[in-house]
């Protein structure tokens, strides 16, 4: 039912080569146009399925760059393809705890532990979403959520600390995709990992954000509060310093505009922007 | 202009003519096509008042998917096709509004377009900029009612009123 003009059948064909080239065992990113081609998949005719079998037919995890390739692919058409895939994800859970269990100890190129920690990242995405699903993949900001959530204070308490949990996972899975980094070799594959989880730590930043804000301008009982402040003043200044960090990265700079945020957390008690 | 480009110009007729595309789709590779120019404000004006026409319009979208899915390498027509798609979302039919709302994602996706050329220039940047300005232009109904209307009463006013 796509309203584009498309061809269901070649288009099926064709996204099972999109895979291949997505994931092969080249050590770089894995290329746009071909991650852009399995997002728009999902759109034109709203399924994921034949994108989760043409992973499981490829000879995937017999390489490392090609799972951790893989990884990025599916973390992106989490974010960006229709909102269905979030949905027809959650039976895929086997199959990246086999991405993760597949690898060995650290691999021959040093992807091991970046994949069992995406493994978990994603998994810990997918949970969120399964519990949260008035979310989009990209945590995209709409007002209504933050409006829904303050008419009940305790789900929308709720809401925020598992925010914050899923914010914590990525402090922890960036710096290690940093700590990761090769002096010598080009760091492209490493990088591109970083480009989803900028968009992403942002998205929930600014939810975050707003929702406090309305939970402040609803509530006298401000020490009720205090323990979310805080987790959100320190997660400001990590999430200052990974942009920071990532404002280094020629590559990521030339695809991604990174955010730039204050010195200080912005005030959660006034109802600027 | 060089003899490259003429002789791309005349390669360009012969495929509209082999392809079998239609005048409007003609108009519309011309508009967005290889060459380093354009697309002008006439084109594109004539491709916008051909979208209220329902045919026409339906020919146009088709074309207009066409190039916006180009490869890299044909970075220019992506870009041309952005650039008149931004011209089509503000002066023509309301359908194009409703057709790319519906299809957002194959703008959106453009965010992260890449193509470095053989001088290592990175021509993907317009693209990407190009992309999310009109992803957020798509996404803001109220700004996109106020845009249209302005660019409506300045052509009223240019062409000196109705009747």
């Amino acid at each position: 039912y796509p309203t584009r003009p498309v061809d269901k059948d070649k288009a099926e064909a064709e996204l099972a080569i999109t895979i291949k080239k997505a994931t092969n065992a080249d050590e770089t990113a894995p290329k746009q146009k071909h991650v852009r081609r399995c997002i728009v998949y999902t759109w034109d005719y709203h399924s994921s399925q034949s994108l989760w079998a043409g992973l499981r037919v490829q000879p995937i995890l017999s390489d490392e760059v090609q799972t951790f390739k893989a990884l990025i692919l599916v973390h992106k058409v989490l974010q960006e393809g229709h909102p269905i895939v979030l949905k027809e994800a959650q039976n895929q859970t086997g199959w990246l705890e086999t991405c993760a269990r597949t690898v060995g100890n650290d691999g021959q190129k040093g992807y091991g532990s970046l994949i069992r920690a995406y493994v978990a990242f994603i998994l810990a995405k997918l949970r969120f979403h399964r519990i949260h699903t008035e979310f989009n993949g990209l945590f995209e900001y709409e007002e209504y959520i933050s409006l829904k959530n303050i008419d009940d204070p305790n789900e929308g308490y709720e809401t925020i600390s598992d925010l914050m949990n899923l914010q914590d996972q990525i402090e922890s899975f960036q710096k290690l995709i940093f700590s990761h980094f090769r002096g010598s070799t080009n760091n492209e594959c490493r990088i591109s990992a970083l480009v989803p989880l900028v968009k992403e730590s942002y998205g929930i930043y600014r939810f975050i954000t707003s929702m406090l804000r309305a939970m402040h301008r609803r509530t006298d009982d401000m020490d009720a509060l205090e323990p979310l402040r805080q987790r959100y003043n320190a997660q400001h200044y990590a999430l200052r310093k990974f942009y920071y960090e990532c404002s280094n990265l020629k590559y990521l700079t030339g695809l991604i505009n990174v955010p730039k945020l204050g010195q200080e957390p912005p005030n959660l008690d006034d109802s600027g922007t | 202009m060089s003899l490259q480009t003429l002789g791309k110009g005349a390669l360009r007729v012969a495929k509209n003519y082999t392809k079998g595309y239609s005048d409007v789709q003609a108009k519309v590779r011309d508009a967005t096509s290889n060459d380093p120019w354009g697309p002008s404000g006439s084109q594109m004006n004539e491709i916008a008042q051909m979208t209220y026409d329902q045919n026409h319009f339906v020919e146009i979208m088709e074309m207009l998917d066409k190039r916006l899915n180009d490869k890299g390498k044909n970075w220019r027509h992506v870009w041309k096709s952005l650039t008149l798609l931004d011209y089509l979302v503000h002066a023509g039919s309301e359908n194009v509004v409703i057709y790319f709302k519906d299809n957002l994602y194959i703008v959106k996706t453009l965010k992260e377009f890449q193509y470095v050329d053989e001088y290592s220039k990175d021509q993907g940047a317009n693209v990407r900029q190009k992309a999310k300005d009109i992803s957020n232009l798509l996404m803001d109904d109220e700004r996109l009612r106020r845009e249209r209307r302005t660019r409506r009463d300045m052509r009223d006013r240019l062409v000196g009123g109705k009747g």
